[in-house]
């Protein structure tokens, strides 16, 4: 059976729209789901208080979807723009985007629902400050959305970009692992964000007045945290952007797709913990906020030491493309 | 498109290498991070002591990096000897 | 599925390049500016002490962001930074309210115009963060924690501008997606328009008010 550059093109893409959607859908369904659940939880402790965590909870939950619609954006593009005519190396390109944004939409979802939730109990415990919980919710959820954001970019590219004088092989590897590399390590940034942000609103809620300090360890922890997916940026560029020679072995290609698939996974592990670090020095400077400083320069020393295996993972994956 | 024996060899040692660091790393960075969470909280429970616990979490962070160490060095070894 | 990416531009060329303009975003964006000038207008023009409801809703407009300002910049600066936060915030309202009036379409689903926004929060911030600690106390900021930080750092702030941009062009842009695929696929008249109502006035009202307190927000890190 004999198939044209074509159809593969249009297999591929179709292929890296379901991935994207499915994907995509998952992480923002369950933040949204404990956002809802909190929500619940909330209205049971403070029965009067229903109308304002109701509201609440839509617009948490609305901040959360923007994951999914992403994904729901570039799937759409990837079903309706007209490939006719494109080489078979766009296939790869396109099942590349894919990946990309439905993995990069995971974390940044359930990390986004994580605010809503704690802000809808705040709301429960602390009535006077709902106008500061709500706008807190919507700053930490929007700056844990940044690694979704990352992937839709790196997809886009994917997308637009014209790869024919790319070689097939090993660009193909090249690609796909620029996809996987800003996906996989959009997961461990997007969620550690959402950690970060949750401790925050839950802060806001114990020391209203804390609110100043409180923003800025969160906004400053969520941004190491986001250094992971940065790394993952990073090599995807270099995937995309450098020219590769052809090579008709199997051993480069195999280079370039794990060189990807290294900085991806290796990012995970990092954004989560940043996360945690960002979330426990959060809760703290709410219950003690006069050694903010002291709290600040802790989570910076402990959110290094444990960015340090997400730097080996980008130093093999630099050592795949450019040594190897 | 010929695949030899010895270029296959090589191909799989590079994705070896990409997977063994990759994976290897998400669970140092967790665990490292959970350790960095509690400090935090026990210097915001007594802020007098904070170089103690700084130190304690420094080293409790070195020993849970090991395991990332591991997978670096197998990492290179599959990317240069093998 | 035609309608999807198709505009209208115009090309000018200066030099060797060739300027693309894209003439519906131009001109929804000089509708926005009108009815902002109108509704100015109208709000300001006959003031009393016993206002009209249309002052008493500049008012409410004017002083809840005045208040948020304040929450993150202080009294002093919420002075001067106001005007241009609350000026953001309609610009981006309207804009984003704008594609629920068939034919027209919201200047926010161009790239171009948040990522001009975009890029001119951060002048702003970068610029008032020189002004507040010096010249030299803002460069050392780019050193912290440890000296190689710097590219990280360097990336950090410009990945502001990136997601701040694309977190609008991808909300607007998906949510016009949305009504256009589910106007072709249902022949019903119900849907749409309650999509309408939830993309263009519930989540454009969202990211709006999202964009003016990052903005916001990237100039009181700058500040402190």
């Amino acid at each position: 059976m004999q198939w044209n550059p074509e159809t593969i093109v249009a297999v591929a893409a179709y292929t890296g729209a379901g991935i994207c959607m499915g994907f995509g859908a998952v992480g923002a369904a369950i933040g949204e789901g404990y956002t809802a659940a909190q929500a619940n939880h909330a209205v049971s402790r403070n029965t009067d208080l229903s109308g304002d965590i109701f509201k609440n909870m839509l617009v948490g939950q609305a901040v959360a979807e923007s994951a999914s619609i992403f994904a729901l954006v570039i799937a759409i593009l990837l079903m309706f723009l007209n490939f006719q005519g494109a080489p078979l190396i766009k296939a790869a390109a396109l099942l590349g985007a894919g990946l990309c944004m439905g993995l990069g939409a995971l974390g940044s979802g359930i990390g986004s629902g994580l605010p809503g939730g704690q802000a809808c109990f705040g709301i429960a415990r602390q009535p006077a400050v709902t106008g500061r919980l709500t706008t807190n919710m919507l700053i930490g959820s929007a700056v844990c959305q940044t690694p979704a954001i990352f992937a839709m970019v790196v997809a886009l590219l994917l997308i637009f970009i014209d790869f024919s004088r790319l070689p097939l092989q090993p660009g193909w590897a090249a690609l796909i692992g620029a996809g996987l590399s800003t996906g996989l390590a959009a997961i461990g940034s997007g969620y550690g964000g959402g950690v970060a942000a949750g401790a925050s609103c839950e802060g806001v809620a114990r020391q209203p007045l804390a609110v100043g300090p409180l923003t800025t360890t969160m906004l400053v922890g969520q941004a190491v945290a986001q250094t992971p997916a940065i790394f993952g940026l990073l090599v995807s560029f270099i995937l995309l952007f450098r020219g590769i020679p052809a090579s008709e072995s199997l051993a480069p290609a195999m280079a370039l797709l794990s060189a990807g698939l290294c900085t991806g996974l290796g990012g995970i592990g990092p954004g989560i913990g940043n996360g945690q670090v960002a979330g426990g020095a959060v809760r703290w400077v709410a219950r003690n906020s006069a050694i903010a400083g002291d709290l600040m320069r802790v989570m910076l020393v402990g959110q290094a030491v444990s960015q340090s295996t997400a730097i080996y993972a980008m130093v093999v994956s630099l050592v795949l493309i450019f040594v190897v | 498109m010929a695949i030899e024996g010895a270029d296959l060899i090589k191909a799989a040692a590079f994705l070896g290498a990409g997977i063994a660091m990759g994976l290897g790393a998400i669970g140092p960075g967790i665990g490292e991070g959970m350790t960095a969470a509690k400090a935090c909280e026990a210097i915001g429970n007594n802020p007098n002591e904070a170089g103690l616990l700084t130190r304690t979490m420094l080293v409790g962070q070195a020993v849970a990096e090991s395991t990332g160490i591991y997978s670096l060095v197998i990492a290179l070894l599959l990317l240069f000897v093998v | 599925m035609g309608e999807l990416g198709r505009i209208h531009q115009l090309l000018v060329s200066i030099g060797d390049y060739r300027l693309a303009i894209n003439l519906e975003v131009v001109v929804m964006t000089w509708i926005v500016i009108f009815a902002l000038v109108v509704f100015g207008l109208a709000t300001s023009r006959r003031r009393s002490l016993l206002p009209a409801p249309i002052q008493v809703l500049g008012e409410i407009l004017v002083s809840q962001l005045y208040g948020l300002t304040e929450d993150a910049l202080g009294a002093d600066l919420a002075r001067k930074y106001a005007p241009l936060v609350t000026a953001l915030f309609l610009f981006l309202l309207v804009s984003n309210w704008l594609g629920i009036i068939p034919h027209l379409e919201e200047p926010t689903k161009d790239l171009n115009t948040p990522l001009a926004l975009g890029l001119m929060g951060f002048v702003i911030a970068h610029w008032a963060g020189i002004r507040s600690k010096g010249f030299k106390a803002y460069i050392l900021e780019y050193f912290q924690p440890i000296f190689f930080m710097l590219p990280l750092n360097l990336i950090g702030e410009f990945a502001k501008i990136v997601s701040i941009s694309f977190r609008l062009f991808g909300n607007i842009m998906g949510g016009s997606i949305i009504i256009l695929v589910v106007s072709y696929l249902s022949w019903n008249i119900i849907l749409p328009p309650l999509l309408n109502a939830f993309f263009g006035l519930f989540v454009g009202t969202i990211q709006a008010f999202v964009f003016t307190m990052l903005t916001v927000v990237y100039i009181a890190v700058q500040v402190k």
